[in-house]
């Protein structure tokens, strides 16, 4: 069969490849990156009958314009971003069939932040360190093609013509622009002061403007914090919830450091995590304890 | 050893909570035993100071199959590993001009002589206790007392890649480009990270590092026998 090619007439507001992240490397101080909403992610692959964790783009809020040569299978999901299919509204969570000279591109954020989209077939994109996501660090010199600029172009090898599937609108993610999310108790958590506990659980937090894939930095900052409690740098993962010294609450990404200093309240479940990745600035969190 | 559950997909081990080469050590070790364990599920290992960041899959192995399973080998392991000396990596840096970009504030603080400075940075083994910040940045330690200077009150937008700072009892290399406070007294030519090579990062956590000054000269001699692949990292296997 004929390569199926696809070109970024524009790159939108940040688009990235990414798969299921940089594992194994995190000991030498290499962040995990990959995937922000894994479940969306998932989806996506399985719709155009990819891996589930087969590398695909990671668009945020103001998504990309595309123009396809060839045939070949796509499917969105995550983020609805208003995604059309040459100036025709199309259906996220199906497979989408394209033919050549097809043009994709989206419109107003109506809900989420995150969309996902899925090319049926593979990829071939230059793999850094077992993995095709754009890298947190340098990601120009690391992972140059896994950061996508204007003009940036992907040839595609499909397989045989797979099925045509949708997931039914019922069972399709919801994604609310306010949510609680369950937690487990962080390292120090036995270091924080019962009002500072309290308050955790018992208020909304906005997310700041200052939201990326490293972290989301929370606006609202703890009363009654005395970070007294020296914290050793010691290693981090995504979900972690750190205070800073004024207070702040940050919630840790998939791009995040390796490690850090700041005591930690909680962690967030990894499948909660999912959720946090669809919040955008000005959006609301609140949290749980899981037992 | 205290175990806890960090999240549903990872476990945090802490050690006594102190800067120590010996804790680190062990840290070190389990961390190695744990690299060739073959443990089914774990997905990645973060050593730091004095805690070991254990990431797994929770579809393949629980918290507490994990616990017990660290359990059963890991004194053996480890005492057995904890004999086993670590490398020593000579790392050349040349504390002139245009490097030394802070030598004159630390010479301030600490009221010693640029050539003080320099034969204390150089004649002790310093340990790398964790890699973090930026993929290969190697937390080194422990400085004497009288090189201890705090971090610069206004970061760097931009630190050059392979400088050599120093900050409270510690002294690091920037591995590439970085924002970041700590005082830069030096660079080497060597790259400490790269992204070329399958093992990318030069210092390993655990290895021992001793600086060697150089004169600019030899900066660029260093650096060019490297870009062709042709100078020899000298490092002793203890």
């Amino acid at each position: 069969m004929d390569d199926f090619k696809m070109t970024f007439l524009k790159p939108g507001l940040h688009t990235t490849v990414q798969d299921q992240g940089r594992l194994g490397f995190q000991h030498l101080g290499v962040p995990i990156n990959g995937v922000m909403d894994k479940r969306a992610a998932k989806l996506a692959n399985e719709l155009v009958s990819n891996e589930i964790n087969a590398p695909l783009f990671e668009i945020t809020l103001i998504g990309p314009k595309v123009e396809f040569s060839g045939k070949g299978q796509i499917a969105i999901t995550g983020a609805d971003l208003s995604p059309t299919l040459n100036g025709k509204v199309i259906d996220m969570y199906s497979t989408i069939s394209i033919s050549d000279g097809d043009l994709l591109e989206f419109g107003h954020p109506i809900h989420g932040c995150r969309s996902y989209l899925a090319v049926g077939g593979t990829l071939k994109i230059q793999r850094w360190l077992n993995s095709a996501s754009a890298s947190a660090t340098d990601p120009k010199t690391f992972t140059p093609q896994s950061l996508i600029e204007k003009s940036a172009g992907f040839h595609v090898a499909i397989k045989e013509k797979a099925e045509i599937k949708s997931i039914p609108s019922s069972t399709r993610p919801k994604l609310p622009s306010q949510l609680k999310v369950r937690v487990f108790r962080g390292p120090e958590f036995n270091s924080f002061t019962k009002e500072s506990i309290d308050f955790f659980f018992k208020y909304w937090f906005p997310i700041s403007k200052d939201a990326n894939r490293m972290g989301y930095r929370l606006d609202k900052i703890l009363p009654h914090f005395n970070p007294d409690v020296e914290v050793i740098s010691s290693g981090i993962v995504p979900g972690t919830i750190q205070i800073t010294n004024s207070g702040q609450p940050i919630v840790l990404m998939a791009d995040a450091q390796t490690s850090g200093g700041y005591m930690r309240i909680a962690n967030i479940l990894t499948d909660d995590l999912n959720k946090v990745a669809q919040l955008k600035p000005g959006d609301l969190l609140g949290f749980e304890i899981a037992d | 050893m205290i175990y806890m559950p960090y999240g549903d997909s990872a476990m945090l081990i802490n050690f006594e909570q102190k800067i120590d080469p010996s804790i680190n050590q062990k840290v070190m070790a389990l961390h190695r035993a744990l690299e060739v364990s073959g443990i089914a599920g774990i997905t990645f290992l973060i050593p730091a100071y004095c805690s070991l960041t254990i990431g797994f899959d929770k579809n393949v192995i629980s918290f507490s199959k994990l616990k017990s399973t660290i359990d059963s080998f890991a004194k053996e392991e480890m005492n057995q590993l904890s004999n086993n000396a670590s490398r020593l990596v000579h790392i050349p840096v040349c504390y002139e001009s245009p490097f030394k970009l802070d030598m004159l504030d630390v010479m301030e603080h600490t009221q010693l002589s640029r050539k003080n400075i320099i034969s204390l940075h150089t004649s002790i083994k310093f340990r790398v206790y964790m890699l973090g910040f930026v993929a290969g940045f190697a937390y080194m330690g422990k400085l004497p007392q009288s090189l201890n200077c705090p971090r610069k009150s206004v970061p760097r937008i931009i630190v050059p890649e392979g400088s050599v700072g120093l900050a409270g009892l510690q002294t690091g290399i920037y591995p590439t480009e970085a924002p970041g406070g700590w005082q830069i007294i030096g660079r080497t030519p060597l790259k400490m990270f790269d992204h070329d090579n399958a093992s990318p990062s030069l210092l390993q956590p655990g290895d021992e590092v001793q600086f060697k000054a150089i004169d600019k000269i030899e900066f660029d001699a260093i650096e060019k026998l490297q870009s062709v692949g042709e100078y020899e990292l000298e490092v002793c296997n203890g």
